[in-house]
């Protein structure tokens, strides 16, 4: 009887609460070793094709700095109003991409979200190193990189203190702190996969991994402290990943520039920053996927489950998109509303309406399921959308400068030259070619948690039956 | 006195569980269930329970770590800015509370985390704690059960493990 | 030793600037009134800046592309008000453009390590030694009067022997650095020490800045608000111009003085006073 009425149960819950398989819970632990291990050895030929074309990008970058480290920022062709540039907007993209790592990586965390946990490995690393391409790219712009030191802190005889109230301090501060704990989280909650690889590893490796695993033995003392310190961590993440881009946001919203003075910038800037983040996280998730054959363990679901999250981010996006621009129009500053004009109907009309498409039509596709299934529309919807969201920092920088308070300075259309343009694709080079060498050094998958996950599915099921 | 180890290796959790639970009920002299380690590929919170409780202190050092974060973080941030080479800037206070809150804010979540961190790492007396006896199957799939007992009670905790069928297990010459 | 200033004198730490009567009880507030009425647009002050402040002559492609060094600067407008003729009959009118030395400066908040700070005499000073060229300063100024260093000028302006016309109170600045008008500080400077020497205050008339100096229609007048009896303070209070008001109320609708962006709650240093056009001739 009671047999039954169980049975009744699964079959209820199978045909109205489907719930798409994340992965294969039938798969063995060791074998979960064992191919997340493989990926450590053999990747498919792409990976040393993409491995050494960011390698001459970033090579190409490095060169483009030199020249302009040698002859000034002019050699960046950056002008009186145009002072910033591509290299703030980039920045802004950068720090952007990393939230989204905080997101699958913590905040589903906390939510005890068993998706997660096959990709938010990768996305953990792609937020330690778009921060460092971001920090890059905070020297990259500085007119005497050689004093950067100056914004630190730091006890001096002279007692010269940086300045405080300057939002570029907050800044610095923020990266500083989101560095640090991004790297700290993600190590930390590496050291049990690890040791996975102490165990398997020879030579060389073998002590190297030796060394960061820490002694781990994954004893029931180690596995309680870990517990409680990597769930501490991940609360601890959560406000500093929107205090960070928030503080990025005040950058802009504390000047008093015309299309930059504006309440709402710190909230739009965070739902930016996850958007574009998701955008690369479904980016990455396809080319490791193929590279290291993690069809198992990346699967086709969490895809799903992925983009669906990028959709509902992309409307949160749209949504502080409008009301920005809807504020400015209401509040009827003449300078603001007619910095909006500009934005909309002058030099850069073009790539501000493309923002808007892609930003806020494009990701619509992922509405679809056919096309959320699709392997390689969601590699160029997912490149389109994060092309949207640099659009989007572009628009925010450039415009204001041309066409701020004071008339006399209104540039006409202006682009960057070369060097620019080489040091911003420099910066994709470097973080592709990091993060390459990450995923072929590091476990990608973390083993131990998909074994959780494999886990409490046996359970169930068996409890169940 | 000298004590002995020993790790048996079983397949599952319930073999594992059943092990443990005779254990506890064995009260052999010499043994005690605060030296029994369960090393394990994935956390067991069932499994750990029966071993008594063992309190985790990491929430201390997390404290800490966030009151003195904000303390300190607000004191230095306002003194280095009252020092005696005062800058006017932009008509601002020389000691103005929303940037500090900012940054005072930051520094109570980077030393918040340092400190979580290190808390963690003491309460697993790291670097240097190796507990004897591993097996690198573990890692893989298998549980471990290992006891620290006194030498002469070794052979019946053996035997006790050899009912619930375990792969494998490991001994050492009581030092 | 730190946290007992702190605390001992929070209160003053605490004062937000500009107040009323700020610069009352001290010696000096540089100020300026420039006269639109009386400028001509020759440029001359431009050129006196350039000789008096070593700044660079950047060529005509570094021009062109809007990288000029030029402190002051000449602005031409065609039209009056919503008038804009395609052929200006009456020519353009003129503004000098220089940095407004505002009270509660927007760049002064945003440098991000203190390189450019007010001083006591109210001047918004740049440290080219600490600056790191951060850009942000000129980003958030509204005037857009701050000029950076794209190049490395010194060798391309002065090639030898042109060095040795270079005025030796003023550094020459180097690549990566953000620079400004600074009123001639150099010549404050030494004003200030020359009359402490004698146990006295500048006078009026003793210090002028190289642009007013070199203007032929005496359209720039420099001096000290500080004291009431100085040329600039007259002309300011005539002019009905508070400092430390962003609105100020006016008995006569016509008087000329007035500050740009003063809505802005910058609370510049320079009061200008409107053109008078016959708009019927």
């Amino acid at each position: 009887m009671i047999q039954a009425t169980d049975e009744k149960d699964i079959e209820i819950e199978r045909r109205f609460v489907p719930k798409a398989k994340d992965i294969n819970d039938e798969i063995a632990w060791a074998q979960i070793n064992k191919d997340v291990l493989r990926s450590m050895e053999r990747p498919r030929l792409m990976y040393w094709v993409i491995f050494l074309a960011s390698l001459a990008l970033f090579g190409f970058g490095v060169y483009c700095e030199i020249y302009q480290y040698q002859n000034g920022m002019g050699a960046a062709d950056l002008n009186n109003p145009q002072v910033w540039g591509w290299y703030i907007a980039t920045f802004i993209f950068w720090i952007g991409m990393s939230h989204s790592g905080t997101l699958l990586s913590a905040i589903l965390h906390i939510m005890h979200a068993d998706w997660r946990k096959p990709i938010y490995r990768f996305a953990e690393a792609m937020t330690t190193f778009s921060l460092m391409t971001a920090g890059l790219f905070v020297l990259v712009h500085l007119g005497r990189v050689w004093e950067f030191y100056y914004v630190v802190a730091y006890p001096n005889e002279r007692w010269a203190w940086p300045n405080f109230n300057s939002p570029l301090v907050w800044d610095a501060t923020a990266i500083g702190t989101y560095l640090t704990s991004s790297i700290v989280f993600l190590y930390f909650g590496m050291i049990p996969d690890l040791a996975i690889c102490r165990d398997n590893a020879k030579g060389v490796r073998k002590k190297f991994y030796w060394l960061l695993s820490l002694g781990w033995q994954g004893t029931d003392r180690q596995w309680a402290n870990f517990r409680v310190a990597y769930l501490t961590v991940a609360c601890f993440l959560i406000p500093l990943a929107v205090s960070v881009h928030s503080i990025v946001a005040t950058d802009f919203a504390v000047s008093q520039q015309p299309g930059w003075h504006i309440t709402s910038f710190p909230p739009y800037f965070v739902a930016g920053a996850l958007y574009s983040g998701c955008a690369a996280i479904i980016t990455l998730f396809i080319v490791l996927r193929y590279v290291f054959r993690f069809e198992e363990y990346m699967t086709m679901p969490i895809l799903d489950k992925t983009c669906r999250l990028t959709f509902a981010i992309a409307m949160v996006w749209t949504y502080l998109n409008l009301v920005e621009y809807a504020s400015v129009w209401y509040g009827d500053d003449p300078v603001a509303k007619q910095t909006l004009l500009f934005r909309a109907t002058g030099d850069y009309a073009t790539y501000w309406w493309a923002m808007n498409f892609l930003g806020s039509v494009v990701p619509f596709a992922l509405a679809f399921k056919s096309l959320r299934n699709n392997i390689p529309v969601m590699l160029v919807v997912s490149l389109l959308l994060n092309l949207g969201m640099w659009l989007e920092r572009f628009m925010i920088v450039t415009p204001t400068f041309a066409h701020g308070y004071y008339p006399w300075t209104w540039t006409d259309h202006w682009m960057p030259n070369w060097v620019q343009y080489g040091i911003v694709a420099g910066s994709f080079g470097w973080f592709s070619m990091l993060f390459m060498l990450f995923c072929k050094i590091f476990p990608t998958v973390s083993m131990y948690e998909v074994k959780e996950m494999v886990y409490h599915r046996f359970v169930a099921r068996k409890a169940r039956a | 006195m000298s004590k002995a180890h020993t790790l048996a290796l079983f397949n599952d959790f319930e073999a594992a569980g059943r092990a443990l639970q005779e254990l506890k009920a064995s009260n052999l002299p010499g043994f005690r269930m605060e030296d029994v380690l369960i090393k394990s590929p994935i956390e067991h919170p069932e499994l750990s329970e029966m071993l008594g409780s063992r309190p985790v202190y990491v929430q201390l050092y997390t404290m800490a770590g966030a009151v003195l974060g904000s303390t300190i973080g607000f004191t230095l941030i306002a003194s280095a800015q009252a020092n005696f080479l005062q800058q006017i800037r932009g008509g601002r206070p020389i000691v103005p509370i929303p940037p500090d809150m900012v940054l005072t804010y930051e520094l109570f979540i980077l030393i918040g985390v340092l400190m979580t961190v290190v808390g963690c790492f003491i309460a697993w007396k790291l670097p240097g704690n190796r507990s004897p006896l591993y097996n690198t199957r573990i890692s893989e799939d298998k549980i471990g059960i290992l006891v620290k007992a006194d030498p002469l009670v070794i052979p019946k905790v053996n035997g006790i493990f050899e009912r619930h069928q375990p792969l494998e297990i490991m001994g050492e010459q009581g030092r | 030793m730190s946290l007992s200033n702190l605390i001992k004198n929070w209160s003053t730490l605490r004062v937000k600037r500009p107040y009323e009567d700020q610069y009352k009880d001290k010696d000096y507030k540089w100020a300026m009134v420039i006269d639109l009425d009386a400028c001509t647009g020759c440029n001359a002050c431009t050129t006196a800046c350039y000789a008096e402040n070593n700044l660079p002559v950047v060529g005509k492609e570094a021009f062109s592309k809007g990288q000029a060094m030029h402190w002051i600067r000449i602005e031409r407008y065609w039209g009056e008000g919503d008038e804009l003729p395609k052929f200006p009959d009456r020519g353009a009118q003129f503004l000098p453009m220089l940095c407004q030395q505002c009270e509660s400066a927007p760049c002064e908040v945003v440098c991000p390590v203190g390189a450019t700070h007010h001083t006591p005499d109210g001047l918004n000073s740049q440290v080219y030694n600490r600056c790191i060229g951060s850009r942000y300063c000129s980003a958030n100024c509204p005037y857009k009067v701050r000029y950076f260093n794209w190049w490395q000028y010194p060798e391309r302006a002065w090639p030898n022997p042109l060095e040795q016309q270079l005025n030796p109170d003023v550094t020459v600045r180097s690549k990566g650095v953000m620079e400004k008008c600074t009123f001639c500080v150099q010549r404050l400077v030494e004003a200030k020490n020359r009359a402490r020497t004698e146990g006295r205050r500048v006078e009026d008339g003793e210090v002028t800045t190289a642009c007013a100096q070199a203007c032929p229609t005496s359209a720039i007048t420099f001096g000290n608000l500080a004291d009431n009896k100085s040329q600039v303070a007259k002309m300011w209070a005539r002019q009905q111009v508070d400092l430390a008001k962003d609105k100020q109320e006016k008995s006569d609708e016509n008087m000329r003085g007035y500050r740009i962006f003063e809505d802005l709650r910058t609370y510049p240093s320079i009061v200008y006073m409107e053109r008078i056009r016959d708009l019927q001739a």
